[in-house]
């Protein structure tokens, strides 16, 4: 005994199952960083996934808004004042984090804007947080429709495009090049519903039909059981909705198995970060991507692209400009509202056209009047190992004009209401 | 349907084998030390990134031998600069730190490999389905079955065989007396904690292949180790291979009737097994340490 070494107190199984409990919370907690800041500038808080299944995308946003003040600032600011970033991690799935950080930044930080969510669940959840402090909030990559749809808020607004439009893009594409007889791999939460309602339905009324559909919870790993399962029910063509790591981990299993040899493996919305982590032969399918770097000859996107590849030595993806896009969305409402109330700077952006500086698309983006969702062109194409260069992994074969895929108004289900 | 079944069953053999790896690591550990190493992820994620590092010079099957050795040999270093100043106190202490360290080690390869996920290339004569019926079993999948076996049975007759192995299980059944008996059982346990870490850094690199590779890969694959022991029982090895196929087959077939379910069906396992038999199914009566 006179050891200390020696003794090892009896490790009791209950600390072993609340050691076990306790695992489930590292998915979940994380710290950051908050810089100092100067007083009187005006200030954009991005509460946004650093870490977790949405690190990469997450990380991309945040370089495209950071590229966006230095851009806003070089040019005189919002209202004269300099602008300034505040970055909180999100956590990629925990919506009780994103809601506290939201509230940390609209109430201690005090921000004049709101930025975030990638996932569409957390996006819900911190609308929520926004509204009831009326604060102009942007959305730059959370694309469950009800966003800005059945739960749509006057000071919400969103950069990225609803799932149904995504599914009204790609549908008649993935019908002609793939075949009817659709299976879904689709993620267990709000994104993957919708994304999957919204093929459904874009599916059927193109004369499809859907034979079958998984739900996977997110951050799965291993998809092979779902993969046995999809060929079994022998579709034309096999469904991912996954996003992320998940869509890496899906798409390089089926093509390990051999299944894009028997099926189309397609899907709805698919992202550069996804492609740039699959080996080459898994490069493949249909997919709507939302903005894509490679656009020869429309204006200014060959100087963002050259900007931010001097930033990161990459090519910027649909999230860099999703972020982009958003902080500059920030700084047109103040500078065209001419103040930085939230009821004017909203009313300023209905109905704005985005300048094609920050556009960058051939036909220009404009938010919807009565629903504050951003119309934008989206890409329809296949994915490939290889293009013009090592990063030209999708190969745009159709550009979709936003508006004529959107819907109407009244189909989004959003009932505006102001504050009196 | 039940071709469906029996094929989810292989399957779920072949993912729980995985697991059942990555648990053997935690289980020694936790057998011998009282630790509960919550980095185990952590190291296993350093083990996929290194093979990633390692194999442009050395190839993959360089990199295969290599990056476990090389996690191992970091698993020593970190038993003897953190881990072993709290040995004796409660087990509170090396869970917190070992948590603390499993953060380290994620952000770690994130700031050093980017969070962007990268490929993890392996060789093509193992990419390509056995057969077009079972599609589910590639070249990979079987050979990492196989390795998950080889290392197994390694790891088996390292403990009834050898010297240290009679030493470890010696030490897990009463560290006092062995120690009494003139073993240095600081080497002892710093030996043992680089066994269970070279297992964690072969499960990496397994895993790269499978999955590729993400920062979060040891997060996302911990929790499935955990249960793998409780259902085991704690403090039995065999357990502890039984737990990790038996998770695997359960959640395979899950798939077939309540896909959303998969994840879940391992914790509901968990919790019927610590009501009916709370020692775990291979656990013995009375002997939790």
């Amino acid at each position: 005994m006179s050891n200390p070494e020696s003794t090892t107190k009896p490790l009791q199984r209950r600390k072993v199952i609340q050691a076990a409990a306790g695992a489930s919370l590292l998915q979940l907690a994380t710290p950051f960083i908050i810089p100092a800041r100067a007083a009187d500038n005006v200030k954009i808080g991005l509460d946004n996934p650093l870490t977790g299944t949405y690190a990469a995308v997450g990380k991309n946003e945040l370089i495209g808004c950071q590229l966006a003040i230095e851009q806003i600032n070089a040019k005189g600011g919002i209202n004269g004042r300099q602008a300034e970033l505040l970055v909180e991690d999100s956590t990629s799935g925990d919506a009780g984090t994103a809601v506290q950080k939201a509230r940390k930044l609209i109430e201690r930080d005090k921000v004049d804007f709101l930025l975030g969510n990638v996932n569409s669940s957390l996006a819900l959840a911190m609308a929520q947080v926004s509204a009831e402090k009326g604060v102009l909030h942007v959305v730059p990559g959370g694309h469950t429709d009800a966003v800005t749809g059945t739960s749509c808020h006057w000071n919400v607004f969103r950069i990225c495009n609803t799932t149904q439009m995504e599914a009204n893009a790609v549908t008649p594409s993935l019908i002609k090049n793939a075949g009817k007889k659709w299976y879904f791999i689709t993620p267990d939460y709000s994104f993957g519903h919708t994304l999957q309602s919204g093929l459904e339905k874009a599916c059927k009324a193109n004369g499809g039909s859907t034979i079958g559909a998984d739900l996977t919870p997110l951050g799965t790993t291993d998809f092979s059981s779902y993969l046995i399962k999809a060929q079994a029910a022998k579709p034309d063509v096999i469904l991912f909705l996954t996003q992320g790591d998940d869509m890496i981990n899906a798409l390089k299993q089926a093509v390990q198995f051999g299944l894009d040899k028997r099926f189309h493996l397609a899907g709805g919305q698919q992202e550069l970060e996804a492609l740039e982590g699959l080996p080459p032969d898994a490069r493949i399918g249909t997919w709507v991507f939302e903005w894509y770097w490679n656009q020869p000859g429309v204006p200014h996107v060959a100087e963002f692209v050259a900007d931010i590849k001097k930033k990161t030595g990459r090519v910027p993806t649909a999230r860099t400009w999703f972020g982009f896009a958003s902080t500059w969305t920030c700084a047109l409402a103040a500078n065209n509202a001419k103040s930085l109330d939230a009821v004017k700077m909203a009313k300023a952006l209905q109905g704005l056209k985005l300048p094609p500086e920050v556009a960058l698309m051939p036909d220009g983006a404009f938010f919807r009047e009565g629903q504050n969702q951003l119309i934008p062109d989206l890409y329809v194409g296949h994915a490939q190992a290889k293009g013009i260069s090592e990063d030209d992994l999708f190969k745009v074969t159709e550009v979709v004009k936003g508006a004529d895929i959107a819907g109407t108004l009244a189909e989004t289900g959003c009932k505006m209401t102001w504050p009196s | 349907m039940t071709q469906l079944l029996l094929f989810n069953v292989f399957n779920g053999l072949i993912v729980g084998a995985f697991y059942a790896l990555m648990a053997l690591g935690l289980s020694l550990i936790l057998n011998l030390s009282g630790v509960i190493n919550f980095a185990h992820g952590g190291f296993l994620a350093i083990g996929a990134y290194l093979a990633y590092a390692l194999m442009p010079t050395i190839g993959f099957w360089g990199a295969l031998i290599v990056a476990p050795f090389l996690t191992a040999l970091l698993g020593l270093v970190v038993e003897r600069v953190l881990i072993r100043r709290l040995y004796g106190r409660d087990p509170l202490y090396s869970l917190l730190l070992t948590f603390g360290l499993a953060y380290i080690l994620e952000d770690g390869t994130r700031y050093i490999w980017g969070a962007q996920s990268l490929p993890f290339p392996i060789p093509a004569w193992l990419t390509t389905p056995l057969s077009s019926e079972f599609f589910f079993l590639t070249g990979y999948r079987l050979f990492m079955v196989l390795l998950v076996a080889i290392a197994v049975g390694g790891l088996f007759l390292i403990l009834n065989r050898t010297r240290l192995g009679i030493r470890i299980r010696a030490g897990t059944l009463d560290l006092e007396t062995v120690s009494v008996l003139g073993v240095n059982i600081g080497v002892l346990r710093n030996l043992n904690f680089g066994l269970g870490i070279y297992l964690a850094g072969l499960a990496g690199v397994l895993a790269a292949g499978m999955l590729g590779l993400q920062p979060t890969i040891g997060t996302s694959l911990i929790m499935p180790s955990f249960v793998a022991i409780i259902v085991g029982g704690l403090g039995s090895l065999p357990g502890t291979l039984l737990g990790g196929l038996l998770i695997g087959v359960a959640s395979g077939v899950t798939t077939v009737f309540f896909p959303s379910a998969t994840e879940a069906v391992m914790y509901v396992m968990m919790g019927l097994v610590l009501l009916v038999r709370p020692r775990g199914l291979l656990g013995e009566e009375g002997r939790t340490q």
